[in-house]
C-alpha cells in the first residue's frame, strides 16, 4: 500500500484567476496552510488527563475560604456531610452565617455557650431527624478554622457544639502527602 | 484533516481510503476538558476527628478492663506538652527554642508517643486537653502526631480541668 504525501485540502477549486494564482504561490510564497491538529489533540489528551487526576467524584464539601488558612496534616480521614463552623479573625459561621466575633469570644476566659450557635445547630438538628426519622443522629460538625486562632474560641464552639448534641467534631485541615 | 491513502480505487474496486474524522474527537476532547475544569478540586480537604469528652459519662456497656480505665491524656500547654495519665505519670516535653523564637518540640513528642504506644500497646485511645492561648494550629499538629502514633481514638477535653 503506498503511503500517499498528504496535500492542501482546502482551496483547491478557486474560480477566481489572480485568487488561484496567489493562492497556488506561482513563485510567490504560498498562502495555502494547513491547521496542525494532531499536536492541538496530544495537547487536550494531556490536559484530560492531569484533569482526570484533579477529579473527585465527591466534589468538595468544605469550600476554601479566602479570610481562613487552615492548618495541615497527614493523617486524616475524609470529610462528610455536616453542618460547618466557620472560625476566622473576625467571625463565626454557621453554614455561611454570623452566629459571633471572634475577638469578643477570645477575650473572655470563660467557657461561655455561643447561643445564636446552638440556636442554629439544634435546628438543624430537627431538621436532619425530620429527614432520616429512623437513623440514629451522628452529631458531627465540621470546625473550619484558622490556624492561628487562639484555641480558647475554637473551645468555646465545641462547647456549644456539644451543648446543641454535636459531641462529634471534625477539624477541616489541608491534606499534606504522607 | 487527516486521512488514511491506500493509493487504490483506480482499477475499479471500491476505493479504501478513509478520513479519519478528527474535528468531532477535537469536540469530544474540549468537552472533557470543560466538564473537568468545572469539577476539579485543587484543594485536598481532609479532616481530623475527635469526640468531646464528657467528664462523669457513664458507659451502659460492660465495665472495662483494668487498664482502659486509666485515662491517657496529652496537654498542650503554652510551655510545651505534658503526657500523662490519671495513673500519677507525666512526661513534660518543653518547648525548644529554633532561631531565637520557642516552638513546640514536635520530634520529642513523636518519641515519647511511641514509646507510650509501645508500653499501652492495646489502647488506641487518648484525650488532648488544650490550654487557652495556644495556637488551633499547634493542636492539630499534636493530634496529628498522636494519631500518627497510633492514637486514632482522639478526645478532646479542657486544659484546664487538668491543671
Amino acid at each position: 500500500m503506498a503511503i500517499k504525501r498528504p496535500e492542501p485540502e482546502l482551496l483547491r477549486n478557486i474560480p477566481l484567476k489572480f485568487v488561484r494564482d496567489r493562492v497556488s504561490g506561482h513563485g510567490r510564497k504560498e498562502v495555502d496552510h494547513q491547521i496542525p491538529l494532531i499536536p492541538f489533540i496530544d495537547f487536550l489528551i494531556v490536559l484530560v488527563i492531569f484533569l482526570l487526576m484533579s477529579f473527585s467524584a465527591s466534589g468538595e464539601l468544605v469550600a476554601q475560604q479566602p479570610t481562613i488558612t487552615m492548618p495541615d496534616a497527614q493523617n486524616t480521614e475524609q470529610i462528610e456531610i455536616s453542618p460547618i463552623v466557620a472560625v476566622d479573625e473576625r467571625v463565626i459561621t454557621l453554614d455561611g452565617t454570623r452566629v459571633a466575633d471572634t475577638q469578643t469570644q477570645g477575650q473572655s476566659a470563660q467557657v461561655d455557650r455561643i447561643e445564636p450557635l446552638i440556636q442554629g445547630l439544634e435546628a438543624e438538628k430537627r431538621k436532619w431527624e425530620t429527614i432520616h426519622p429512623s437513623e440514629p443522629f451522628a452529631g458531627q460538625v465540621i470546625v473550619q478554622a484558622d490556624r492561628n486562632i487562639d484555641f480558647r474560641v475554637v473551645k468555646k464552639v465545641m462547647f456549644s457544639a456539644a451543648a446543641a448534641g454535636y459531641g462529634n467534631v471534625s477539624f477541616a485541615v489541608n491534606q499534606r502527602e504522607q | 484533516m487527516a486521512a488514511i491513502d491506500s493509493g487504490g480505487g483506480n482499477s475499479g474496486k471500491k476505493a479504501v481510503n478513509q478520513e479519519i474524522p478528527l474535528i468531532p474527537f477535537i469536540d469530544l476532547l474540549l468537552c472533557c476538558v470543560m466538564f473537568l475544569l468545572a469539577t476539579a478540586v485543587w484543594n485536598q480537604l481532609a479532616a481530623v476527628n475527635a469526640n468531646q469528652q464528657v467528664p462523669g459519662q457513664a458507659s451502659t456497656e460492660d465495665a472495662p478492663p483494668e487498664d482502659e480505665k486509666v485515662k491517657l491524656i496529652l496537654q498542650v500547654r503554652n510551655s510545651g506538652y505534658v503526657l500523662g495519665s490519671s495513673a500519677g505519670e507525666s512526661i513534660d516535653i518543653s518547648k525548644r527554642v529554633v532561631a531565637d523564637q520557642k516552638e513546640f518540640d514536635i520530634d520529642e513528642l513523636e518519641t515519647k508517643l511511641a514509646q507510650w504506644k509501645q508500653a499501652w500497646d492495646k489502647r488506641d485511645d487518648l484525650i488532648v486537653a488544650p490550654e487557652d492561648g495556644v495556637r488551633y494550629e499547634d493542636v492539630i499538629r499534636a493530634m496529628d502526631v498522636a494519631a500518627a502514633a497510633g492514637f486514632a481514638n482522639l478526645s478532646m477535653a479542657d486544659g484546664a480541668a487538668f491543671l
